[in-house]
């Protein structure tokens, strides 16, 4: 043990020289063991695997970069699904809501983490927008009357294939590989407007002029107007999150006697400028609504 | 009530003539200081099996960050194990921390454990929250605001994803003060380690804190809990200890910083002058001294010349005292309810400042709703209170329940500094609380008739000009 100790404190002091000199003295640590400290540096670095897997890998292909490179993209599947039964008794409450829209097609789904800082990462971000370009591509191409909405429950959305011969399944448990969190794909919903639809996507938070596709709450809301669509109907979205309404309703509609607890859309006050009503922004804006879906992450388990 | 006391105390028995009882009592002062200084008899009263406080050594918060499975909860465990062999600390297991129940301190939800233990020069109180939405509550709650924290990572997996997250969060409480323990040495080996020191040094750098420099201590938590290889693990805690004693410098007391007292009432006393009151938040007063008034826009000059406390007159206040002080040279209206008595040109008055807020959530007392930018809101911070146009930093809207960088424009230049703490209501419906993250360049004129005019105004210039 002692050995091991004098040992450990000369690695270290080479390792000082080694950062200084760079590969001057690379040897002399290399001497130590089979894996060439720079290689898995190197290794570590371009693929983000865990240190001790990148250990293994250099070291089952006797420090060959590329093999053990491909190697470990391969094993990054089968690890994942490996770490991904291994976590999955652990209780998923945070995530995020991912939105994708093409033309008249959209999809929302939610993807649950252990912790919110899982969910501030880019890495599991981009997993819950490639899921949600995933579920729009699936879709059915086209609605004849109005509109059509289908949602996915968590066995059919793991079964789901990929454009690239994968499932959502796999997809997740490569992320849960790398990230080391437990996570689940709870729901998904599909949306197909027939044509004249206009399908418009907001997810919260975002910061105003950016177009964020993923976040702790998301919306799409489906509106016919014979304009353009102008900035408003993407406040009509930060109203529906802000104010979660129920039903959309018509003018005609009983009011609530209080005007926050209103949860008919046309009747609530206007989040952006409370002095009018949506129903006279709508009137104004010459805007349709049709439908609209919002999903909060959690929520279910909160329901449950 | 109280303050209603000190004004009949102050009017009717005469000021100079408690002043001078006061000086012949002297005598009995000093005898009660040397006693003081010398206690002879320490009382330890056990209030049925609870401990008394000993407050013998500085206190320091700190606190645990670092990814899940890297072994937060179990180096806290360590700590206390390893302290508690030496009879510093309680044990804790793992799973007394790790069961840490939600606790609603102020009104909020907020899931922490809080534990404290001693090393041979510091009394530390430690927080270790599962998430990063708790950290920011617990430092806007500010009941133990961390002045340093132990980054944990595994040498087995190295930097994670995540560990980038929770310096961003260390960067967005405060954090200046940061110790690496490098955890789970039992299952690695050398290059590994160095591997991951190297990681952590980089990533600390790239995020603004000295990479270089920053002290890393490696070890097992495991080891040290279950007691086998000594060097890495009762050993390393010890290190660890020892550092963060060294590295993380002990906040400055408040009776060492120049007095401030937040003018909660003034009285005018008729022959005597006027007399503030409040409760003294740092520092100590003594007569004579000079002071100076700020708030609402308004700065005076003073001194003080009589300070009392209980009906009774004194030297001297130190921070904590809930006193008067009668001040020379200024009418009962010069001085307002909110106003700050501090230094003269220690404190600052600022109408334009940015703050990182939690928003209540309707079941912790808040709205049930959003917020969107220009709204109008009161802010309550210290003794004053001001309303304040809100702008939204980050995001289109801020929902109950999520925290946010708010931007907040007083209507009146208010008494404030950075890590203050402030609640915001509208209504009788209280919004959320905060503390104030940053100072910017005070409102110009024409900025501060935009927010007098409010929301209306702001879209009637906007529709202006777009045509």
């Amino acid at each position: 043990m002692a050995t091991f100790w004098l040992a450990r404190t000369s690695a270290v002091q080479g390792l000082k020289v080694w950062q200084r000199q760079d590969q001057q003295l690379l040897h002399i640590c290399q001497s130590m063991s089979a894996v060439d400290k720079g290689q898995l540096a190197k290794l570590r670095k371009q693929t983000g695997f865990s240190i001790s897997n990148c250990k293994n890998a250099l070291e089952m292909h006797g420090n060959d970069f590329e093999k053990a490179e491909s190697w470990l993209q391969k094993e990054a599947l089968s690890q994942g699904w490996e770490k991904a039964t291994k976590l999955a008794n652990r209780k998923t409450a945070q995530g995020l809501v991912g939105i994708h829209i093409e033309g008249n097609i959209g999809a929302m789904v939610e993807v649950n983490c252990e912790t919110d800082f899982v969910a501030r990462n880019d890495k599991f971000k981009t997993l819950v927008s490639r899921i949600a370009k995933e579920c729009v591509r699936c879709a059915p191409q086209t609605s004849h009357h109005g509109i059509t909405k289908a949602v996915l429950s968590e066995e059919q959305l793991k079964n789901l294939v990929t454009s690239d011969g994968k499932t959502l399944g796999d997809l997740l448990a490569l992320t849960i590989g790398t990230i080391g969190e437990n996570m689940s794909l709870p729901r998904a919903v599909q949306i197909v407007g027939s044509p004249g639809l206009n399908l418009v996507g907001y997810s919260h938070p975002s910061a105003p002029e950016e177009n964020l596709t993923t976040g702790k709450f998301g919306v799409i809301l489906a509106l016919k107007t014979p304009g353009v669509l102008s900035e408003i109907a993407r406040q009509l979205c930060v109203h529906v999150i802000g104010m979660n309404p129920k039903t959309v309703g018509t003018l005609s509609d009983p009011k609530a006697d209080n005007p926050d607890e209103e949860t008919t859309f046309v009747h609530q006050e206007f989040l952006i400028d409370p002095t009018v009503t949506v129903g006279e922004v709508l009137q104004e804006e010459n805007i349709e609504i049709v439908d609209f879906i919002r999903f909060e992450s959690g929520e279910q388990l909160i329901v449950n | 009530m109280a303050a209603c006391r000190v004004l009949l105390s102050l009017s009717s028995a005469g000021f100079t003539q408690n002043l001078q009882t006061f000086c012949y009592r002297s005598s009995t002062l000093a005898s009660l200081t040397r006693s003081r200084i010398t206690p002879a008899l320490v009382q330890t009263r056990n209030y049925a099996e609870k401990k008394v406080y000993q407050r013998d050594k500085p206190h320091c918060n700190i606190g645990t960050i670092g990814h899940v499975d890297h072994g937060k909860t179990t180096l806290t465990a360590a700590i206390t194990k390893v302290l508690s062999d030496k009879s510093l600390a309680e044990l804790k297991r793992y799973e007394d921390i790790d069961k840490a129940p939600q606790e609603k301190a102020r009104g909020i939800t907020i899931n922490l454990a809080h534990i404290e233990y001693n090393t041979e020069n510091r009394h530390y109180g430690h927080t270790d929250c599962p998430g990063h939405a708790d950290y920011v509550k617990n430092m806007i709650i500010g009941t133990s605001q961390m002045d340093g924290a132990i980054l944990v990572v595994a040498a087995t997996d190295g930097v994670m994803p995540q560990t980038r997250e929770h310096l961003i969060l260390s960067k967005q409480i405060g954090i200046e003060h940061i110790v690496v323990f490098i955890n789970k040495l039992d299952a690695a080996d050398e290059e590994m380690v160095e591997l991951v020191e190297m990681e952590v040094r980089e990533l600390m750098t790239e995020m603004g804190y000295d990479g270089d420099s920053v002290p890393v201590v490696k070890g097992s938590a495991l080891a040290a809990i279950e007691g086998n290889n000594d060097k890495i693990g009762v050993k390393a805690i010890e290190e660890l200890m020892e550092i963060v004693d060294k590295h993380i410098p002990t906040p400055l007391r408040d009776l060492d910083k120049p007095f401030l007292l937040p003018v909660e009432s003034v009285y005018s006393i008729a022959g005597r002058g006027t007399v503030v009151s409040g409760r003294l938040e740092r520092g100590m007063i003594k007569k004579g001294l000079e002071c100076e008034f700020l708030g609402y826009g308004r700065k005076l000059k003073s001194t003080i010349t009589g300070i009392e406390m209980f009906h009774q007159t004194l030297e001297e206040a130190q921070a904590g005292d809930q006193m008067g002080a009668l001040v020379r040279g200024l009418k009962r209206d010069d001085v307002v309810k909110g106003m700050i008595m501090a230094k003269p040109g220690t404190m600052k008055a600022h109408d334009n400042v940015e703050g990182q807020v939690y928003v209540l959530k309707k079941d912790e007392g808040g709205k049930s709703r959003a917020f969107a930018s220009y709204c109008q809101m009161q802010v309550f911070s210290k003794t004053w209170r001001c309303s304040a146009q809100i702008v939204v930093a980050d995001k289109e809207m801020v929902m109950p329940g999520e925290d946010a960088k708010l931007s907040l424009h007083l209507l009146k230049p208010m008494v404030l500094e950075k890590g203050q703490r402030f609640t915001l209501r509208q209504g009788s419906i209280t919004v959320g609380t905060g503390v104030f993250t940053n100072i910017n360049k005070d409102l110009t004129e024409d900025e501060r008739t935009a927010v007098q005019e409010g929301k209306k105004g702001r879209e009637k210039k906007l529709k202006a000009q777009r045509n």
